[in-house]
């Protein structure tokens, strides 16, 4: 990819300080979607229709509240600065996938029934921290390996 | 009527032209644009920004053509929280059928153009209206 930018779309946005709601709302959206936050209220996403598109619902919630938003299409102009900006949004997301590989560590201690619960639980996780994974991290294999493991372990009967 | 709405479906603009079909509008001609300002003078715009038919207040735009329409159908509104799942993934109701449908329509939306896409989810939808008023009448899933 020497020389190639990929194109993001951008969130600008202002929200009145008060009522507090529709910011924590915004927050919550942006980060299920995995958006960076480049700048108090500049968010980033990968460019593709879906985000494109989720981030218009989001301007327009913005917009609902009282506050100004704006879609902006876009790159960055240095490619050290994109990958400082993929490697901040992979870093999120190894977060995420962490805590799911410590979940599954001590669900092999939970008596059967409560761990079958444990690893619906995880599987939903995993397909949430999934769908807002842009930059694979090393993290991701090993909690998708943890959580096949445990569904072994659940299926098999206790001995 | 013409009805016009962004190209590239997904999801909630499959549903809502279903549903505009079905219980709205039998013969309504649906407009694929790119830009909001690209909606012909006569035609009703769903699901874009900026339009009474769309999302609001965390509703998705099937659930915005419910209200608007008043269609209190219970069934409608069951097959509004898959759509809303499907397309918003926000967890606000439990659908589980809500992750497959929305990898069905975005397959269909890889291979096919919209008016095809359109022709080929409806029936798919129409099932799924029967699944849901049958499950609904005799209160578990038929079989």
């Amino acid at each position: 990819m020497a020389g190639e930018r990929a194109s993001w779309v951008l969130l600008a946005y202002r929200l009145p300080r008060e009522p507090s709601t529709p910011r924590i709302g915004l927050w919550r959206k942006l980060r299920r979607l995995g958006a960076a936050q480049v700048l108090d209220g500049l968010a980033a996403l990968p460019l593709d229709a879906r985000n494109r598109e989720q981030l218009e619902w989001l301007a327009d919630d913005v917009v609902q509240a009282g506050g100004e938003a704006t879609i902006w299409i876009g790159e960055l102009a240095s490619a050290a600065q994109e990958r400082e900006l993929a490697a901040r949004m992979a870093e999120a997301v190894a977060d995420d996938y962490r805590n799911v590989l410590a979940d599954v560590a001590a669900a092999h201690a939970e008596p059967q029934g409560q761990r079958r619960r444990t690893l619906a639980r995880l599987r939903r996780e995993l397909r949430r921290v999934k769908a807002r994974d842009y930059f694979p991290p090393p993290e991701r294999e090993p909690a998708q390996r943890a959580v096949e493991e445990l569904a072994s372990a659940v299926e098999e009967p206790v001995a | 009527m013409r009805w016009a709405t962004r190209c590239h479906c997904h999801v909630d603009r499959a549903a809502c032209a279903w549903l505009i079909r079905r219980f709205v509008d039998e013969g309504a001609e649906f407009v694929f644009v790119d830009d909001p300002d690209e909606v012909p003078a006569d035609a009703t715009p769903f699901d874009m920004q900026g339009v009474e038919l769309s999302h609001h207040d965390g509703d998705c735009s099937f659930e915005a053509f419910l209200r608007r329409y008043e269609l209190h159908d219970p069934v409608l509104w069951d097959i509004a929280k898959i759509i809303h799942e499907a397309d918003l993934a926000d967890e606000l109701y439990d659908a589980p059928e809500a992750p497959g449908l929305d990898v069905l329509l975005r397959g269909l939306s890889l291979t096919h153009e919209d008016d095809e896409l359109l022709a080929l989810s409806a029936p798919l939808f129409d099932g799924l209206y029967e699944f849901k008023r049958r499950a609904l009448l005799l209160g578990r899933e038929p079989s």
